[in-house]
């Protein structure tokens, strides 16, 4: 007898509350974006700069051996807090993390709203706050494996290659550093990606808005610098703007003559104002229709 | 007991889409009537806790609709009206998905997800991806990860919309052979009136933010008014103008015959004698059962 014709059959298990209701949709949406074309392609070519700053770190403990390359340019492979800061604010690595919101993080939002599985997600016991969660942990595992886990990588194997423990004794910050700069580098791209993806419900549209706004505000800086050589003008970069709070989290002198601060002001104000956007575009109201 | 509310009002702005509901939903299959804006959307919010309500209480199967939604919406199944899905899933992950995010252990919603696939009839379809979907799968899809964590309350928003009669008699089956067991309440919204009258047992029927009607269907037909057809021979205007100022409500159909709905206090004879005193002859007169379309149109005021 099929079980069609056996009729309706209970489940005999129990439901539980789960700490984390939102861990089914980040491994959903993990696994969903490892099946996009050339996205597994583009993940790991985002990690080679990692395997390159490792590499580097290598031969800065062995700097004798490889003499014959640098001829007197040894200070390029200082491995101190500048070297971190170079690797994780890297114009390739924040352009990278863009494409990789641009493939991953486009259709998060955007694909509920134009299927309608939104009502689906709320007729469940999950909140609002647990499905944007469970959103934006998508886009912060993949932020956080370019530029949390090579960071903590390379600190980590400094000092297996040095085989002591003379660097963490000189720069005691600088795991917090990597962590905290990581974080933010990740909070600020979520909100970037979910804004963005709330605000259409065509993922193309979505894609494109993310790139756009990321160049176009960068090319608007070189435009204005480029011209009137004011530094302020830096501030309408997203690009420089974290290069300035990446350089206050590593401690070191930001490239343009702005206080780090109004750049960290102006990427949380763009965190807060998508908080707002995205609180009022995913409503529950709009589950039943 | 499914539900009980009370004095249950909601506005969206100066709109009032409830105004003052009490309600107690009895247990089995219930169906939700009421033209477009009668407030059916709103009811089914607030009773699956995605509005609080300005004014009223209520609890839904024994949780607050206020305090407790979270833990209404883990024990109700809902089926929403339009099409919904995630695109690049097949049927087995989509509805394992929905298990999950319930409660359900990840490898118990997966193995439930093959038995709901099957029994709702996608069970050789179900590693296809959803975009490729017929619209009637997509319907036996939104049924199925809305039983998939064997809910004790089920919320169908027209279920049977966009099917073919074949599709629509498959889905009612399936409906019927659900709320069938005594342990799953099911609450229909739909206005294919013939659906909710061949599944539910019980209807409320709301019009303009208000109740019109709620009860057993049986008890609301023999309750409200009882229908006649009646032939007259002869001039028939004067006998359907005179039974009217009687406060029964005639309807003449397309072959002469006059559906006539008596008050349930009124006198049958009266009729007979208001046909004598036309000079018009009765040469049919048969008692009717009221149908579901009957009892709506009566409710909300419309013909």
């Amino acid at each position: 007898m099929t079980i069609r014709e056996k009729g309706y059959t209970h489940w005999d298990g129990q439901l539980r509350e789960r700490r984390f209701p939102w861990a089914p949709i980040t491994w959903l949406g993990i696994r969903l974006s490892f099946k996009k074309k050339y996205f597994k392609f583009m993940l790991f070519g985002s990690l080679v700069p990692a395997v390159v700053f490792l590499v580097g770190i290598y031969i800065s403990e062995r700097i004798e051996d490889f003499q014959y390359m640098f001829r007197g340019n040894k200070q390029i492979l200082e491995v101190n807090p500048a070297y971190f800061k170079t690797y994780l604010s890297s114009d390739f690595l924040l352009f990278m993390m863009v494409m990789i919101l641009v493939v991953s993080g486009a259709g998060l939002i955007a694909d509920d709203l134009k299927h309608n599985s939104l009502q689906l997600y709320f007729a469940r016991p999950l909140k609002k706050s647990g499905y944007l969660t469970g959103k934006a942990s998508v886009i912060v595992f993949f932020l956080l494996l370019l530029t949390l886990v090579p960071g903590l990588v390379f600190i980590i194997f400094k000092l297996l290659f040095a085989g002591d423990f003379r660097f963490l004794a000189s720069y005691p910050w600088l795991p917090l550093s990597v962590i905290g700069y990581s974080l933010f580098v990740t909070g600020f791209f979520c909100s970037y990606a979910l804004l963005f993806s709330s605000l259409s419900k065509n993922r193309r549209y979505v894609s494109i808005l993310i790139f756009a706004v990321y160049l176009f505000s960068d090319i608007l800086f070189g435009f204005f610098y480029e011209n009137y050589r004011k530094p302020a003008f830096a501030l309408l970069s997203l690009k420089a703007n974290l290069q300035q709070v990446a350089a206050w989290f590593f401690r070191l002198k930001p490239a343009y003559a702005v206080p780090w601060y109004w750049s960290l002001f102006i990427l949380l104000a763009f965190g807060i104002a998508a908080a707002i956007v995205l609180s009022k575009k995913v409503r529950g109201v709009e589950v039943v229709k | 007991m499914i539900a009980e509310i009370s004095d249950l009002q909601f506005s969206y702005g100066r709109i009032k889409a409830l105004d003052g509901i009490s309600l107690n939903l009895a247990e089995g299959a219930v169906g939700l009537l009421g033209p477009n804006g009668a407030g059916k959307s709103t009811l089914l919010r607030i009773l699956l806790g995605f509005l609080a309500p300005q004014h009223g209480q209520g609890r839904v199967l024994g949780f607050d609709i206020r305090q407790e939604q979270p833990r209404i919406r883990r024990y109700v199944g809902y089926m929403p009206e339009d099409d919904c899905l995630i695109p690049g899933m097949d049927a087995v992950t989509f509805t394992a998905y929905f298990g999950e995010l319930s409660g359900m252990p990840r490898q118990e919603a997966m193995k439930r997800a093959h038995d709901v696939l099957f029994y709702v009839g996608l069970g050789e379809s179900r590693y296809r991806l959803l975009e490729t979907y017929s619209a009637g799968m997509k319907q036996r899809l939104k049924l199925a990860q809305a039983i998939v964590h064997d809910p004790k309350l089920l919320f169908l928003d027209e279920p049977t919309s966009n099917l073919d009669p074949q599709g629509r008699k498959e889905i009612l089956e399936l409906i019927q052979d659900i709320s069938s067991k005594k342990d799953i309440q099911v609450l229909i919204s739909s206005h294919i009136l013939p659906d909710i009258e061949s599944v539910c047992s019980e209807v409320v029927i709301l019009n303009k933010g208000r109740l019109a009607a709620q009860g057993k269907l049986s008890e609301l037909r023999e309750l409200h008014y009882r229908l006649y057809e009646i032939k007259i021979k002869g001039e028939g205007e004067g006998f359907a103008a005179k039974i009217k100022t009687l406060g029964c409500r005639v309807e003449e159909t397309e072959d002469k015959i006059l559906k006539v709905y008596v008050p349930a206090e009124m006198d049958i004879r009266e009729i007979f004698r208001v046909a004598e005193e036309e000079n018009s002859q009765v040469r049919h007169f048969v008692r009717s059962r009221t149908s579901l379309e009957d009892l709506f149109a009566r409710a909300v005021g419309v013909d």
